[in-house]
């Protein structure tokens, strides 16, 4: 019998506990990987490629309030500029379906392209959403979460503009940062409010990243002083500023996380010393036999290691395959709609599995090391 | 039947040693499960307690929240002669026309900056809202650029106290007091003069009416004529029944709440599992004794089952405990509804507190079934035998 025998034997001598030890470990990195991931949807910037050149522009006031349609030849004429589309939030709901769906947004039908180069949409579909005014294109996973297909029609109820407005969708794109949004005509929604001269929102793109701070700087001085002043920020910081928003939440779960891999540790270390309690006498004998304390140790802190390890390959690859191949945005109601288990995340479970092993394995290892050999012959249980 | 229950008690108490890591384990997963379900309860509290039942709110038709609601001067005229309208003691109708802006504000922690709801109304809007105290300094004056905000979101943002001054919209905002909303929607807001609030913010149109009625048969009748007339494409609604719908917010929290809830007690089963197999291993000879002093099968079952819920109890009560602390705590969070920042308290019920209690001695008794079988089914000889 070899030393890892030895180990590996000691660790199922009790299969129940074993089992049941794995499989508490296992739940509580499970909850620790979600958690995790959750946090990181909530708080992480939607990326794309093009973002690096992309500038967002506001009303200073909030998002919520509208800029002045004249803006958008100053902000034209600016040097390092090279393309300007509106970005108007429509607030779109089918009707009867008081859940929110996809975002929607009013945008120049021309200009989509050259502000949104990761947008993948074939020449012939992209031709056919610039020639007709009601047509719209769609984000893949919108799409299909609601099979759609090119040349449906559909009708939407603005939350935020009186009336609903008819749709046809030409297109069908993938590749955006967020491939669930609609983009429509601004000059189709104007119409049907009656054209007050408002947008949403200036989506521009630049065309070096050495432009950027120019630009930014440039359109927030032009409208200094007007009565629409200008809050205008790298895509990025928009996208952070959004996540600021969110609050407190992010703190709530981090200190849920927290109390449960305190929860963990607490648990599982004393499952550990229940082990080790059990076989006191005959630690006690390899004592007498001469191994080391050292030697005892490791025969813990390897039994604890390896259990702990167990649990986070069952907890950890669990969480990766319901969420990998899962459907999320039915299991939280829309809430997430992307859940992905990084590497980094399932690292940080892992090592913290690796520390619990460990953790659990120093007060009952202490424990041995201070028993005399007489006394833990004498132990009966 | 006989049960040996004294024996169990007893033994929760005397081997606390082996049993305390399960009872704090389940005092953990019950502390988060009251916490996060005291959000919800908070969040659905600050909207119940918001509505006034001799109140009616009118708002643009397929508008979700106020700030993206409209409601023309026009309108406004029409609606304010209406007979089914209270009157106060000057004549004047209890009609408040409100303007609801968001403004965005550098947090207090640093942290970016966030929405902010700004709600523009007159004197009669303050009457309409008696739940609304001031604290400390004094209203706006109408036609003064003064604002008088939230304590809770004075709290939470940059010159929001009395006597600081903001800027937004290129003009200089003065707050000149602060008030406490009663835990109510109001608590997220800051309140100015309506006039001002649609002149700074360019505004033509009102966001919503709110309205006294005279009778709760007038707020029937005033929501039917809003609903009948085609020329006004305005929704009426009470104002309780208005805010109750916004608790929509509190579902995202529900189910964190139960997914944690879950997740935590399958981990807490194991655990209690473990505890209580080792604690029925280690009292062998000590059941043996009990059946031979004619307890029987089904008494030791019932017993250990007994003490293991006895022993989740505990759990559950500490972990209310440990929750506690956090009753009345305010926090924030942007409502998805209105796109602002909501505060609300955590609200620890008695009948909350009971749930996590129950939700333990559930758990206690689901991680003690197995064990306690295994303890009634030991036979008498073998086990007064062993060591």
């Amino acid at each position: 019998m070899t030393l890892s025998t030895f180990i590996f034997k000691n660790a199922l001598r009790n299969k129940r506990r074993a089992l049941l030890s794995v499989s508490s470990v296992a739940a509580s990195l499970f909850l620790l990987v979600t958690l995790q991931v959750a946090l990181r949807e909530l708080t992480l910037p939607v990326e794309s490629a093009g973002a690096e050149l992309r500038v967002c522009a506001r009303n200073k006031v909030s998002l919520t309030n509208p800029l002045p349609a004249r803006q958008r030849s100053i902000i034209e004429k600016i040097p390092g500029v090279e393309g300007v589309t509106s970005f108007t939030w429509f607030g779109g709901q089918f009707q009867n379906e008081g859940a929110m769906t996809f975002a929607q947004f009013a945008m120049d039908a021309k200009a989509t392209r050259l502000v949104f180069t990761d947008l993948k949409l074939t020449d012939t579909e992209l031709a056919a959403y610039q020639a007709e005014k009601s047509a719209a294109i769609i984000g893949k996973i919108s799409a299909d979460k609601y099979h759609f297909k090119v040349g449906d029609h559909f009708t939407l109820d603005s939350t935020i503009y009186p009336g609903s407005l008819e749709f046809k969708i030409a297109g069908i794109f993938s590749g955006t940062a967020d491939d669930r949004m609609m983009m429509f005509h601004q000059e189709y929604l104007d119409e049907s409010i009656g054209t007050p001269g408002l947008v949403g929102m200036w989506w521009i793109k630049v065309k070096t990243a050495e432009d950027m701070p120019i630009v930014i700087k440039t359109i927030n001085d032009a409208f200094a002083n007007t009565a629409a002043e200008v809050r205008a920020e790298s895509e990025r910081n928009f996208q952070l500023g959004f996540i600021s928003m969110l609050g407190n939440i992010k703190t709530l779960i981090a200190s849920i996380s927290t109390v449960v891999v305190f929860t963990l540790v607490l648990v599982t270390a004393s499952t550990m010393s229940m082990a080790v309690r059990e076989r006191f006498r005959e630690l006690a004998i390899l004592k007498a036999l001469g191994f080391r304390r050292r030697e005892l140790f490791v025969f813990i802190l390897a039994e604890s290691f390896g259990l702990a390890v167990a649990g986070a390959i069952i907890g950890i690859g669990t969480a990766y395959c319901v969420y990998t191949f899962g459907d999320i945005s039915k299991m939280t109601h829309g809430i997430f709609v992307s859940f992905e288990v990084t590497p980094h995340i399932m690292g940080l479970a892992a090592l913290v599995a690796a520390l619990l092993g460990i953790i659990s394995a120093i007060a009952p290892s202490l424990a041995v090391a201070r028993m005399s050999v007489v006394n833990g012959l004498k132990t009966l249980d | 039947m006989a049960l040996p229950l004294k024996y169990n008690f007893r033994n929760v108490i005397v081997r606390w040693r082996a049993t305390l890591a399960t009872i704090l384990g389940i005092a953990m997963v019950v502390a988060v499960y009251v916490l996060v379900q005291a959000l919800a309860v908070g969040l659905e509290k600050s909207a119940s307690n918001t509505g006034d039942p001799r109140n009616v709110m009118i708002v643009r038709k397929g508008a979700t929240a106020e700030s993206s609601s409209q409601v023309s001067l026009a309108q406004l005229q029409t609606i304010r002669y209406w007979p089914q309208i209270a009157h106060d003691e000057n004549g004047a109708p209890l009609v408040s026309a409100d303007v609801i802006t968001l403004i965005s504000q550098p947090r207090i922690d640093g942290r970016g900056e966030a929405n902010v709801s700004v709600r523009g109304l007159t004197p009669i809007g303050l009457k309409l809202r008696p739940q609304v105290k001031l604290v400390t300094g004094r209203w706006f004056t109408p036609g003064k650029r003064e604002v008088a905000i939230s304590q809770k979101i004075a709290r939470r943002f940059t010159n929001f106290h009395v006597g600081d001054s903001f800027r937004t919209a290129g003009n200089t905002l003065t707050v000149v007091g602060e008030f406490d909303g009663s835990n109510s929607a109001f608590d997220s807001e800051v309140w100015m003069d309506a006039d001002e609030a649609r002149s700074l913010f360019d505004r033509q149109n009102y966001s919503s009416l709110l309205v006294r009625v005279t009778s709760p048969q007038a707020a029937q009748e005033i929501i039917t004529r809003i609903e009948a007339d085609k020329r006004l494409p305005l929704r009426a609604e009470a104002e309780v029944k208005y805010y109750g719908d916004q608790t929509a917010t509190a579902m995202p929290i529900r189910i964190l709440g139960n997914f944690l809830a879950t997740a935590m007690s399958i981990g807490a089963i194991f655990a209690a599992m473990n505890t209580m197999y080792a604690s029925v291993g280690a009292r062998t000879r000590e059941i043996g004794t009990l059946r031979v002093l004619g307890f029987r099968r089904r008494s030791v079952l019932a017993g250990f089952i007994i003490e293991g819920a006895l022993l989740a109890a505990i759990g559950g009560v500490l972990g209310c405990l440990l929750a506690l602390p956090l009753h009345g705590y305010s926090t924030g969070t942007m409502s998805f509804n209105s796109f602002s920042e909501t505060v609300f308290e955590f609200r620890i019920t008695p009948w909350l507190a009971a749930k996590g209690i129950i939700f333990s001695v559930v758990v206690g008794v689901i991680g003690s079934l197995l064990p306690a079988l295994r303890a009634s089914r030991l036979p008498v000889i073998a086990a007064l035998k062993s060591v």
